[in-house]
């Protein structure tokens, strides 16, 4: 099986972060319903991994697998990573425009320059406070909803959660060395940069647990500042590995000629 | 001189898909035999070999996770299809496809036929497990193009078997 598998894991951030689980917030599908995949689009998916050895006992494919995380009710992943910034650069570029206006027009302090000066305000959004510990990915950004327009203090609840996060991949089938998972960093806008990906030893069958630790994050207001707090939850799933004997697809046994009509001659064009 | 040629079947899964034919640049067959075969690249491949070499046919999607898979090989007469003219989605299962044939070939032709009744097809039933090799009989007339049928299963649904009658196979 030389093609790669991809499971998408969608995760319904806003529920898992109300109810603190992931269990029932979780969406798990692969492409290899075809193979035999079971109860795609839940929870509770195994995996089909049918793996084929040679006739001589020898492994003859073994599986690569890549999983995929994506929000429920966020941006769509298909938008360019630098979207969230390029927004916040036009708000406050429209707000300075917006001040630069209001100080030409008005020198003296008035009732309408301050309801002015806070409609302005609210339309410049929030920036998320960057502490040591959240500096980087979401830190200095400003809060957008799942349109592209930001949203100020009192409306986070429209706020676009950043995508989950997969940050361990473990349990029985990787202590039985049956799949050898590990994190790669790529150019894939789509999937943020990073992925976890795992070949799996297909000579061994049978079903194996496996556990993914998924890092979401919570906004959340102290002292008037907004963070996103991580919040780091776990998610099981499951492969469940066949193993048969590769075969000759015209004879069904071993190799002989191939099917060539001796009698019938099919010329081109005849 | 080599004893086996590979034939890779490369296939643009979504472009197939989308405008129902395995034509437009959708299938790129290649071999990598040591005689002149021609139109390579295209789904026209004449594959030049001789008797005794074994032959083995690959399909590898362009989309590296749309699962495609060789799903038949024949050699029958092209029955009525002149060859140049192909694809599009297979107009009756593969089985059915057989028996309208009869079994007016022989004995090679019942080889042929074992995939198709052996056992109980389901769509891509295994197909991964299939290996598509085949050694080439010392009975074809050198020159000649033998043209065969392959069948391609992608993914699953109604229009998932695709199928092109024009790559060739042809003794030195």
């Amino acid at each position: 099986m030389p093609q790669q598998l991809a499971i998408i894991v969608l995760v319904d951030v806003g529920n898992a972060l109300a109810s603190s689980t992931l269990e029932g917030n979780t969406y798990l599908f692969d492409n290899m319903k075809l193979h035999g995949s079971e109860n795609q689009g839940t929870g509770e998916l195994v995996t089909a991994i049918n793996g084929s050895y040679w006739r001589d006992g020898s492994q003859a494919s073994e599986q690569v697998l890549n999983w995929l995380p994506y929000s429920l009710g966020s941006i769509p992943p298909t938008v360019p990573r630098g979207y969230e910034v390029e927004r916040a650069r036009q708000t406050d570029e429209q707000a300075l425009a917006e001040l630069q206006e209001l100080a030409a027009k008005s020198t003296v302090p008035s009732a309408d320059a301050e309801a002015e000066l806070n409609r302005i305000r609210r339309s410049v959004g929030t920036r998320v406070k960057t502490t040591r510990r959240t500096r980087g990915r979401m830190s200095g950004q400003k809060i957008v909803d799942v349109t592209g327009q930001v949203v100020t203090e009192d409306a986070t609840a429209a706020a676009s959660y950043p995508a989950p996060v997969i940050t361990d991949i473990y349990g029985e089938a990787v202590e039985s060395k049956i799949m050898y998972p590990a994190e790669y960093g790529s150019p894939d806008m789509v999937t943020d940069g990073w992925y976890w990906s795992a070949t799996v030893d297909t000579s061994r069958p049978g079903t194996y647990s496996y556990m993914m630790r998924v890092q979401l994050h919570k906004l959340v207001q102290t002292n008037g500042e907004l963070r996103w707090d991580p919040v780091n939850l776990t998610c099981a799933s499951a492969l469940k590995i066949t193993s048969e004997p590769r075969r000759n697809a015209f004879t069904k046994a071993g190799i002989g000629p191939l099917p060539i009509p001796s009698t019938a001659r099919p010329g081109r064009g005849a | 001189m080599k004893t086996q040629v590979n034939i890779i079947a490369v296939v643009d899964v979504i472009g197939a898909l989308s405008v129902k034919t395995l034509l437009d640049g959708n299938l790129c067959m290649v071999d990598d035999g040591a005689f002149d075969s021609a139109h390579q690249g295209t789904a026209d491949l004449i594959t030049v070999v001789k008797p005794g070499q074994v032959v083995s046919w690959t399909a590898l999607a362009l989309d590296l996770q749309t699962p495609v898979e060789i799903k038949n090989i024949s050699f029958e007469p092209a029955n009525g299809h002149n060859g140049a003219a192909a694809s599009g989605p297979a107009m009756s299962p593969p089985g059915a496809h057989r028996t309208t044939n009869g079994g007016a070939h022989g004995q090679a032709h019942g080889q042929g036929q074992a995939h198709g009744q052996g056992q109980e097809e389901s769509e891509g039933d295994k197909l991964d497990l299939d290996v598509w090799t085949g050694v080439v009989p010392h009975w074809m007339t050198p020159g000649v193009p033998y043209q065969y049928r392959l069948e391609l299963q992608m993914y699953e649904g109604s229009n998932s078997v695709m199928s092109i009658d024009s790559p060739a196979l042809m003794c030195q």
